[in-house]
């Protein structure tokens, strides 16, 4: 009777234990490894200002681009390729920046690059690329000419084949604030004011045409020093304008300053500015008086787009220490471009990457589409991104809070 | 001799003071008898148990299927383009000109326009059809836009970049999305504006 007793609690504990074991061997056979795939090593070159003023921004890309590699090699993305990242800080500067770009050609591992931030530092940077072959996918270039040629406004040539963005160029960033400005906000008299860099003077001169075609009359014009915070001869000369609306052609760390310091002198009209200065910095150094400046930004509002949920959720899990700030959902589609090229490249060649990798690689991102954090990624014949979405910010409750979203579609 | 002794006791060594253990039969004993007397009660109640979290491990940890995907955002999933110009509609007030727009819906259930305006003062502008109307995923519709001059003086004399204000609506979201119709959009509206006000001085 005991033996019995003792079989049968036996049997149902076995039972028991047998049912959780089952269960959990199903469960840990579908996950695949998280460690490395083996066989090849691909490196993803990052090309950012990771020092300085503007670094908020660079890190946000280099993470991004770190989560994208991460997350290629969990789901074992490209099977036999292992994603490593190698980011270079370039401060901004376009010496720096061609210097980095020569550092990553250098490298056989390397075989794209995500960056840079700036217009003017992709500009020292394409041909090196180019030379090599090897892919550049700036997330946050703006620049029309960059993909476009120099003459991109009478006749459109791409000079460098390797050269692709996610970004939405200024030719339609700064008509789009222009419109905004004058049929929704009102405003028929603009100060307009430039940092003199690539993205800031460009973004000014395409705000500008389309302000004066549209009726509206610019009062007066700034060039500033972008080394100096101290605006307030400028500030003056908004006040005496009788501008409504400053247009700002630059980057936060400036635009901040500029907008206290012309609110201080007195001139009590909002600042408006490219996806330069849309970053939670701005608002910081714009102080209280910033509230209803305004900013338009590439892409659509992040909380309308589900995909970029998950690309929130999964960037608060890895634990970067900073935010992926205004680019990190471009940089995370911008390196995932470069994943989907390089598996379209290794499928192609029965599992492994071919010995002239580099070229195939850049030949294969002009027919790279997928659903990405953005949205549609995909890339026209330019290089650019066939996504054009737009968004005006405006600075509410200390908070960006969109009020405008706009898509081009110029075909 | 200053310092601490090993942390660990040494093999064989033992504490001193360490009281001795009670014999176990004696703690065991009123289990023991407890567990005699109610035998095959405890021993169902055990095998019930571990039933019961096995069934339950599997049911917390049964295949599911993802949940279903959200419904997307009527303007991610909404594109506008312009097609040609349009002969204006009988009856239409003078200084009225019409073109042609496509809509598609690339995914997601229908979306409905509720409203096509255009940002500029001294314009107004009407769809055909009328709204409110549905478009369904893979059924593209052609609009036509006719826009009517109101005050020549509050017109822009050109646009680069003009745009469509339109309304959509699904089981998501309504939303105002601005669709900036590309260059040739702005070439006939810009041409339009001209012909219906060159002869006007309002």
């Amino acid at each position: 009777m005991r033996q019995r007793s003792l079989i049968a609690i036996t049997a149902a504990l076995a039972a028991g234990a047998l049912t959780l074991t089952a269960c959990g061997s199903r469960d840990s056979g579908d996950k695949g490894s998280d460690s490395g795939n083996g066989g090849t090593t691909v490196t993803i070159g990052v090309d950012a200002p990771l020092t300085g003023d503007l670094s908020a921004l660079g890190l946000g890309i280099r993470n991004s681009v770190d989560l994208a590699a991460k997350q290629a090699n969990k789901k074992n993305y490209v099977k036999g390729i292992t994603f490593k990242v190698e980011s270079l800080d370039d401060q901004a500067q376009p010496s720096s920046g061609q210097t980095n770009a020569t550092k990553f050609v250098g490298e056989p591992g390397v075989l794209g690059v995500v960056g840079p931030l700036n217009s003017s530092v992709a500009q020292s940077m394409q041909k090196v690329f180019d030379d090599a072959k090897l892919v550049e996918v700036s997330p946050a270039n703006t620049s029309p000419d960059l993909t476009q040629g120099p003459n991109w406004r009478t006749s459109k040539s791409r000079t460098y084949k390797s050269y692709f963005r996610t970004a939405t160029t200024d030719a339609i960033q700064g008509p789009f604030a222009a419109q905004y400005v004058y049929n929704k906000a009102k405003k028929t008299k603009a100060f307009v004011i430039d940092d003199k860099k690539t993205y800031g003077a460009g973004l000014a001169g395409t705000f500008t045409d389309e302000f004066k075609k549209l009726g509206g009359k610019i009062v007066g014009t700034e060039h500033i020093n972008p080394d100096t915070k101290d605006f307030s001869a400028v500030a003056t000369k908004v006040k005496n304008s009788g501008a409504q609306v400053v247009y700002y052609g630059g980057e936060y760390p400036q635009a901040g300053p500029l907008s206290k310091q012309i609110k201080a002198a007195g001139a009590k009209i909002p600042l408006v500015g490219g996806d330069g200065i849309y970053a939670d910095d701005f608002i910081k150094l714009a102080g209280a008086s910033g509230t209803g400046d305004l900013a338009t930004s590439v892409g659509a509002p992040v909380e309308t787009l589900p995909s970029a949920k998950e690309f929130v959720d999964n960037y608060k899990a890895a634990g970067y220490k900073e935010a992926y700030a205004a680019y990190g959902g471009y940089s995370y589609d911008s390196a995932w471009s470069i994943i989907e090229a390089v598996k379209k490249v290794v499928d192609d060649n029965g599992g492994k990457l071919p010995s002239d990798a580099r070229a195939k690689i850049t030949a294969a991102m002009q027919n790279v589409s997928f659903d990405g954090v953005t949205g549609k990624v995909s890339f026209d014949e330019y290089g650019d991104a066939t996504n054009k979405q737009l968004t005006v910010y405006s600075v509410t409750g200390g908070a960006w809070k969109a009020v405008e979203s706009g898509t081009y579609n110029g075909s | 001799m200053s310092g601490i002794g090993p942390l660990e006791p040494g093999e064989g060594t033992r504490a001193w003071d360490t009281a001795q253990e009670a014999p176990l039969g004696r703690r065991r004993a009123p289990l023991a008898a407890l567990y005699a007397r109610h035998r095959r009660a405890v021993l169902a109640l055990a095998a019930t148990a571990a039933v019961l979290a096995g069934g339950g491990y599997l049911y917390a940890t049964r295949p599911q299927q993802p949940p279903p995907p959200e419904v997307p955002y009527p303007a991610q999933v909404v594109a506008m383009s312009y097609l040609r110009d349009r002969a204006t509609p009988p009856g239409a007030p003078a200084r009225s000109f019409s073109f042609e727009v496509l809509m598609r819906v690339e995914s997601g259930p229908a979306v409905t326009v509720t409203r096509v305006t255009q940002p500029y003062a001294g314009l107004s502008a009407a769809a055909a059809p009328h709204v409110p109307f549905r478009t369904k995923a893979g059924a593209p519709r052609k609009i036509t836009i006719t826009m009517h001059v109101t005050e020549c003086g509050k017109v822009p004399k050109d646009a680069g970049m003009p745009f469509l204000e339109v309304t959509l609506r699904n089981t998501r979201a309504i939303q105002i999305q601005s669709f900036i119709l590309g260059p040739h959009y702005a070439q006939h509206l810009s041409r339009a504006l001209k012909v219906a006000c060159s002869n006007s001085g309002t």
